[in-house]
């Protein structure tokens, strides 16, 4: 029995240290696009949506040209419209996110007809059912609760997919992604984009429970500093789409940000590239990050 | 529990530790308690069908024992078929003839009231162990097996963990003894054991569970994928998906069982080597196969009848083995075809030994046999598609789209398509061939040979180099967040 023990002992230690080549990537947070977000400190500041936020704007930029005049560190807590649209589960998740003590943050809130869309009946958000409803401990690094339920990916692509690093989520939650950037490869993309899209648009509606969550988002961000609430630019086929899906979305927008005292900035038409329609290009969103600060810097909330 | 799960991956070695730190009368009842908490890990109610099936086949059994004609056991011998069959129809197949007999009645224009459906969960594993327990039954009625008196031996008999939910299905005769005797801690079969239940999760992680990555997609949906290239690869693809998992399952059951003392009947001989259908049942799910050739086959007078009443009992048995998978046309179909290659194959015998002396095939009798492990790997994959299809009209469209496409094949690229097929994760793809290449090779190797004794005999080092490398690819390359194994829902 003993040398059975042992032996099982020692398969285990060869395996555990197979697994040390794992231990770089899993320390750097580089584990997939969402598990660095989960691994960094409470945040001063964030910004929030879907991931036409979570590529589409980069912290490090508006920390550089704003820097000192919000309270740090500013990190970007976009996921995707799977995991975080607009709703309890996220409202909770940021709550937990957000340092409780601070009072001067930055919140860059993006908003879009589909993160604030919903399928089937009112009250069932599905994202309740995925990490960003269901994990507690959102600021540990290891994060073993997400490590052990919620990354899917078999180990060897870890390695694999840091190694080609055409996905690379920056410490301060800033999705680079680095995909073909021709025209027949953006034309390709953008035609698929839109047909998910044209599919979403015929089995979503816009959510009062939703709109809800956005109005308590923004009121608990308001208790911790500045809130900006933001429409991303997108390719014209899509906003096209947006417009025929929700076509008073935008007088909508207005008329929340007016109620709750925030800006609301609309950048929806200006022309950015982006890969697929949907999110910016990476030089794209350094622009627009750029103009994002620039544009900061005259509201009236920052003067 | 899965064993491919964290949870069997605490719950088996304590259960192993305790089994053979615990004095021999206690094991037994230990196995019961650990085999009712795996059962219950899925679905706690469900366990009281169990105990109540089990209980019912032990008084019939029993009762059985005491009776010294056919005639007179033969009251309890219905007793225990209609609990089990009656289970078997109540909770998996009420819904499906309702709807059948729905269905035909409005195509004859009768009115017919279906009332409600049923809205009932399959106990998992209910296919399998009711039929070890109607095989147990059987043999005691027959005077084949002496019926176990202790009802706890029983009860294990039926719901030993390792078999419970997807087999292999045991006779009595094979199993009861085991039970009986006491296991003594030996190292060399417990580390054959372990060494079975790597393969096995290797099959199972690493290969069917990657395939299954470039399937679904497909066949959940195969009117966006009408290209006939996509839907052969997908099928191909499923051919070993379903090999990797349930022989995978089947190894990991094995393996399980052995490390606790146990043997089990092998299930699976290299298969997809068969140089016949007839040949493949003999090597595919063996222990449903020769069940079904026992328990109905044989009884319902099998070859030993005139020619028409022969192929009528093949096709009888086949299509009731397709029912045996689920209540779906698609099952039925798929039993039907293999029923209806098997009455061919024999039927068209003699025709095919004449084209073999006319083709020169018959003096060249590897070449004959390649072609024959060809066709009979070509007939089973496609009557896969109907196995896997989720409907009907699916396996119909998959079926007249096989051969649709191809021309356009030479403009286009092979990679984009493979590159489309893997759902633009290359690497996965990669993967997923490299998985069936070893898997093949590997089975390959074991067909003349116990892989068992050949590793056993290989110098230390060598040994744990495999293991080792065994374990890391297994680790890296394994997708541990897939649902359970395929014919845990039979």
């Amino acid at each position: 029995m003993s040398t059975l023990l042992l032996r099982l002992v020692l398969l285990a230690g060869a395996g555990a240290l197979g697994l040390l080549a794992l231990g770089p990537v899993v320390l750097r947070g580089q584990v997939d696009a969402f598990y660095g977000r989960f691994t960094g400190p409470p945040a001063g500041s964030l910004v929030l949506g879907t991931s036409r936020a979570a590529q589409g704007i980069q912290p490090a930029i508006l920390t550089a040209r704003l820097g000192g005049q919000f309270e740090g560190p500013l990190l970007n807590y976009a996921f995707t419209l799977t995991h975080s649209p607009y709703g309890p589960a996220y409202l909770r998740s940021i709550g937990r996110k957000l340092r409780p003590e601070v009072r001067n943050g930055l919140f860059i809130v993006a908003v879009d007809p589909w993160s604030l869309s919903l399928t089937g009946p009112e009250g069932v958000f599905p994202e309740d059912n995925s990490f960003i409803g269901q994990l507690h401990q959102v600021s540990q690094n290891p994060n073993l609760p997400y490590l052990t339920r919620y990354q899917t990916k078999p180990l060897y692509r870890l390695l694999l997919d840091y190694a080609t690093a055409t996905e690379r989520l920056h410490p301060d939650g800033w999705l680079e992604v680095n995909i073909g950037t021709d025209s027949t490869q953006v034309r390709a993309r953008t035609a698929r984009k839109l047909l998910d899209y044209r599919l979403l648009a015929a089995s979503q509606h816009l959510s009062a429970g939703r709109l809800q969550a956005l109005r308590q988002t923004i009121a608990l961000l308001r208790q911790h500093g500045r809130v900006v609430l933001v429409r991303l630019p997108v390719g014209p086929s899509l906003l096209q789409l947006e417009q025929a899906y929700q076509p008073g979305f935008d007088q909508l927008m207005r008329q929340t940000a007016a109620s709750l005292a925030v800006p609301y900035l609309d950048y929806s038409a200006r022309p950015y590239a982006t890969t697929d329609g949907n999110h910016l290009q990476r030089a794209a969103s350094t622009a627009f990050s750029q103009q994002l600060a620039t544009d900061l810097r005259t509201l009236p909330v920052w003067q | 529990m899965l064993f491919n799960s964290l949870h069997f991956l605490v719950f088996f070695p304590i259960v192993v530790g305790l089994y053979y730190g615990l004095p021999a009368r206690w094991r037994g009842p230990l196995l019961l308690l650990a085999s009712y908490y795996f059962y219950m890990s899925w679905r706690a109610v469900y366990a009281l069908l169990l105990l109540a099936t089990t209980l019912l086949d032990y008084y019939s059994g029993y009762r059985m024992s005491q009776l010294p004609t056919k005639r007179a056991r033969r009251p309890y011998l219905y007793l225990s078929l209609a609990s089990n069959l009656g289970t078997l129809f109540v909770f998996k197949y009420f819904n499906f003839f309702r709807d059948g007999v729905g269905q035909l009645a409005a195509a004859v224009h009768v009115p017919f009231a279906a009332g409600p459906a049923l809205g009932l969960l399959l106990p998992v594993g209910v296919s399998f162990y009711t039929f070890q327990s109607v095989g147990y039954i059987i043999d005691v009625y027959q005077g084949r097996l002496a019926a176990e008196r202790n009802f706890g031996r029983f009860a294990l008999f039926v719901a030993f963990f390792p078999q419970l939910v997807a087999g292999p299905i045991e006779r009595g005769g094979h199993m009861l003894p085991q039970f009986r005797r006491v296991h003594a801690f030996d190292y060399a079969r417990i580390v054959s054991g372990l060494r079975l239940m790597a393969w096995g999760l290797f099959k199972k992680v690493v290969v069917a569970d990657r395939l299954a990555l470039l399937v679904n997609p497909v066949f959940n949906n195969p009117r966006q994928h009408p290209e006939g290239p996509l839907l052969v690869l997908a099928t191909l693809a499923f051919t070993f998906q379903i090999y990797g998992d349930f022989s995978g399952y089947t190894d990991l059951a094995r393996g399980a069982a052995r490390v606790l003392g146990f043997d089990f009947n092998l299930n699976f001989r290299q298969p997809y080597l068969s140089a016949s259908v007839p040949e493949f049942w003999r090597r595919w799910h063996i222990s449903l196969s020769s069940w079904f050739r026992d328990y109905l086959y044989i009884p319902l007078g099998g070859s030993r009848v005139g020619q028409f009443r022969a192929y009528g009992n093949l096709l009888a048995v086949f299509l009731i083995s397709g029912l045996w998978h689920g209540a779906n046309w698609t099952f039925l179909v798929w039993g039907g075809l293999h029923g209806g290659y098997l009455v061919v194959s024999t039927w068209a015998r003699p025709w095919r030994e004449r084209l073999a002396q006319l083709t020169g095939l018959a003096a060249r009798p590897a070449l004959r046999h390649g072609l024959g492990v060809l066709l009979t790997f070509t007939l089973v994959a496609y009557a896969w598609i109907f196995f896997r299809a989720n409907n009907l009209g699916d396996a119909i469209f998959i079926s007249r789209h096989l051969l649709s496409g191809w021309q356009n094949l030479h403009g286009r690229q092979v990679a984009t398509l493979l590159l489309e097929f893997s759902q633009h994760y290359r690497p996965e793809l990669a993967v997923a061939f490299l998985g069936v290449v070893v898997m093949l090779v590997v089975e390959y190797f074991g067909r003349n040979r116990s892989l068992q004794l050949w590793v056993a005999a290989q110098p230390f080092t060598t040994r744990w180099v495999g293991y080792v490398g065994l374990a890391l690819l297994i680790l890296y390359l394994g997708i541990f967040n897939s649902t359970s194994f395929i014919y845990f829902q039979f």
